[in-house]
């Protein structure tokens, strides 16, 4: 048994609150009504034609992508955490894996257009930042208390 | 299950399954690497699909495909071969990063599924054989054989 810690229940909250539920909806919204205004203004902008029909396409193979592996493991997970699991760190540690690794494709690919609309608070807080930080954090985390380490 | 703990050589079977999954990854990873070096002649030989030289929208796709291929060179490829390394020497941090690595090969080719699957049919279907499902395998090979990595 791991058992839960204070880190651990601070990254489960900040994990569920933060990055699990605003996704959920948001991919939800566009999962279920992708041509809807309220969808493309929320997330695919308003711009050139061009840029909505790419943006478009990039964001519903993500969205799928998250809510068929990604949530999933990152819901699993921390229910295992909480139970005090080893199975829960390992899938945390997966999920928080994707969630840098799609930082990253993001960070190059729509960075120049995003910063701008939200500003350097917005994007390095919830646009962005947020799914870096908890991701590594996760990372790290899962890791060191999977090889014995108490945090 | 129990056939992927059974032993085959050097690794209970589902190890192997997970070890051949990560090499499929690497001749990914390979193939990203070619693409960053010359982009026009990955395109040539169809390991990409768009051209920085064509309209706004193709240039949109080449950029976010070019995005893919950093985030394989800066986070897929060094937890790859942390996890090689980790499952040959028998280690958990290789069991660890190895479902990291393994979702991130089942995460990403869905998300280029549901981008493009209309118009890239065939690409999607070669990169689900070849890394969604071995990837996928490699988990479950993983997971069966927790137990077998040492601490």
């Amino acid at each position: 048994m791991l058992e839960p810690t204070m880190i651990t229940w601070i990254l489960i909250i900040f994990g569920l609150a933060l990055i699990f539920l605003p996704i959920l909806i948001v991919q939800l919204m566009m999962v279920l009504r992708p041509h809807s205004q309220k969808t493309w203004d929320f997330i695919i902008g308003k711009g050139e034609d061009w840029r909505d029909k790419t943006h478009f396409r990039t964001s519903y193979g993500a969205d799928w992508a998250d809510l068929v592996i990604w949530l999933p493991l990152l819901a699993a997970g921390s229910v295992g955490v909480i139970q005090g699991q080893v199975w829960g760190y390992a899938l945390w540690a997966a999920s928080g894996a994707i969630s840098v690794y799609i930082s990253i494709i993001l960070w190059f690919s729509e960075r120049e257009y995003v910063y701008p609309k939200g500003g350097p608070l917005a994007y390095y807080t919830y646009f962005w930042g947020f799914f870096v930080y908890w991701g590594v954090a996760v990372v790290v985390y899962s890791v060191l208390r999977l090889t014995g380490v108490m945090l | 299950m129990k056939i992927l703990k059974k032993e085959v050589g050097r690794f209970p079977l589902g190890v192997w399954i997970a070890i051949v999954a990560l090499l499929a990854l690497f001749l990914g990873w390979g193939m990203q690497v070619y693409s960053l070096l010359n982009w026009d002649s990955a395109v040539d030989l169809g390991l990409q699909n768009e051209r920085f030289t064509g309209d706004a929208a193709e240039r949109a796709w080449a950029k976010e495909s070019w995005s893919v291929a950093v985030a394989d060179m800066l986070w897929a490829l060094p937890i790859g071969i942390v996890a090689l390394t980790g499952i040959l020497r028998r280690r958990f941090y290789g069991f660890a990063a190895g479902l990291m690595e393994l979702s991130i090969g089942v995460y990403f080719p869905l998300v280029f599924a549901f981008q493009r699957w209309e118009t890239y049919t065939e690409t999607v279907i070669q990169a689900i054989i070849l890394w969604t499902i071995p990837s996928l395998l490699g988990i479950v090979g993983l997971w069966v054989n927790r137990e077998y990595f040492e601490e």
